[in-house]
């Protein structure tokens, strides 16, 4: 088992539904985003065209984040989910600049303190907000309480153009490996040797 | 591609991201480590206690407490131990820990022990260890290209030797440590030294020059956008050009003025160019060369 994500350029349409549920799930505070999508305008007047980018944590096979940590609390589970256990971590931010991706997010002290209204927080946060803890960073895990579930991720599910497929690489016959060959899938940075879980159809 | 592609921060945009988190903090701890660590290394080999206990003391307190004001929960450090088979940081941590061992048992000898050599040996073979991990971690980085190169560990070996040297000098000239070297000598090294890292500076530079992508983008911020003047009037100026020249006309007969300002000089440019060179630090855009 190897869980990996094939995003469809093509099909995105750049509402960032993926992004909201992705705070929504994971409950993060204001500025920390586990992935969003970045856009990029290219061409010339007229002909200029916008083409939408979703980015997250690859799970990279070789994860330079995971050689790099001082600490072991960046680890990889058998099914190539590469997660961060925060009781570990003491907020060096090697891997943070170890990721050639720039999906790690340093979560500065005090940033726990106060929410999207101020230094009164909703309920929502209230709870959530015990999930994390300031001072360490954290990333993207690829919703792994819900993949162990058996559910997809948040922003998988919610995506409403299908831009986002959640699979098994291993499995020759899943949607994404079927995907990944048919259309050519590639790997972002494939030259940094990083073996990323996440590939991009264009 | 670096033409086209803009430079950003947080921002949603597709484009080389600069790095944000390594900068003040970071850059001070690689200073006091590479001066301490210096200075340690010059006055084993100039047998000197006083000038080892300010090494190892720098080295703590200097880097150590940089390094802790960093850290995002600092009371784990020790957790930072564990992985020094893959981690550049463990290793570091472990040479700072095993410098301080050896450093303080020889020190703590009473004078004339035969054991004293033996320990300040081992305690500046791990003070080389923490004089040059610096470079081989920011080298061991591919994500930001201008530091991953060969060159880096090479920069910050010769940077702490530079620093060890001032130090003894500044040091010796002052009457705070015995001159166990007579200062032409040391001054003739400070200005080999100046000339080397000049020399290692501008062949840094050079392999930049010819280069694309995100080392590119981190080159112009040095040489031409926000960086530029601090990097070419302190850190290079100041700091390598001004000492050069000084310890060139002065020679062995500078007075205390001269041999503090060249320290003081030497040292602002020795922070200078590796603060600059953190905060210079591009991520390459997602897509790498791979066309969308």
């Amino acid at each position: 088992m190897h869980y990996g994500m094939v995003i469809d350029l093509k099909r995105c349409v750049g509402c960032q539904a993926c992004t909201i549920a992705c705070k929504a799930e994971n409950g993060t505070p204001p500025g920390v985003m586990y992935t969003k999508v970045l856009d990029q305008v290219s061409g010339e007047f007229p002909n200029v065209r916008k083409q939408f980018v979703p980015v997250l944590c690859n799970h990279c096979v070789n994860a330079p984040c995971q050689r790099v940590c001082p600490t072991g609390a960046t680890y990889k589970r058998e099914d190539g989910l590469v997660l961060v256990d925060h009781d570990k971590c003491m907020g060096c931010r090697a891997c943070y600049v170890a990721c050639p991706y720039n999906n790690r997010i340093f979560l500065k002290r005090g940033k726990l303190k106060s929410g999207y209204h101020g230094k009164v927080f909703t309920p929502y946060e209230a709870v959530k907000y015990k999930e994390h803890q300031d001072g360490i960073v954290e990333k993207c895990k690829f919703c792994s309480h819900r993949v162990d579930q058996g559910l997809k991720p948040a922003c998988v599910q919610t995506c409403p153009a299908d831009a986002r497929i959640f699979g098994d690489l291993d499995d020759p016959e899943s949607k994404v490996s079927r995907l990944i060959r048919s259309r050519g899938g590639v790997q972002p940075l494939s030259e940094d040797s990083t073996e990323p879980s996440v590939y991009y159809l264009s | 591609m670096s033409r086209i592609m803009p430079l950003v921060g947080n921002e949603y945009v597709l484009g080389f991201r600069k790095q944000l988190e390594w900068s003040g903090l970071i850059a001070s701890a690689f200073f006091f480590g590479k001066i301490g660590a210096g200075l340690f290394m010059m006055s084993v080999y100039t047998e000197s206690r006083l000038g080892m206990l300010i090494g190892l003391t720098i080295v703590l307190g200097g880097k150590g407490g940089a390094h802790m004001l960093f850290l995002g929960k600092p009371w784990r450090f020790w957790r930072g131990m564990s992985q020094p088979g893959t981690s550049w940081v463990s290793r570091g941590l472990w040479a700072m820990t095993f410098m301080t061992v050896f450093g303080g048992a020889a020190l703590i000898l009473p004078a004339g022990s035969t054991l004293f050599m033996p320990l300040a040996i081992i305690a500046a073979f791990f003070a080389f260890i923490v004089a040059v991990y610096d470079g081989f971690l920011l080298t061991s980085s591919n994500a930001i290209p201008i530091w991953n190169t060969a060159l880096m560990p090479v920069m910050c070996m010769f940077y702490a030797f530079l620093g060890g040297t001032t130090l003894t000098l500044f040091l010796t000239h002052f009457g705070i440590i015995p001159p166990s070297i007579i200062e032409p000598v040391l001054s003739t090294v400070e200005t080999i030294l100046l000339a080397v890292n000049l020399a290692i500076v501008f062949l840094y530079l050079i392999t930049c020059i010819n280069s694309g992508g995100a080392r590119k983008k981190s080159f112009e911020l040095l040489v031409k956008g926000p960086y530029a003047v601090a990097f070419f009037s302190l850190a290079i100026g100041l700091g390598l050009i001004f000492t050069l020249v000084m310890t060139v006309i002065s020679g062995s007969h500078a007075g205390p003025g001269v041999v503090a300002m060249v320290t003081v000089a030497d040292l602002i440019g020795h922070y200078l160019i590796f603060f600059l060179f953190l905060r210079a630090g591009v991520f390459k855009p997602v897509f790498g060369l791979l066309k969308i």
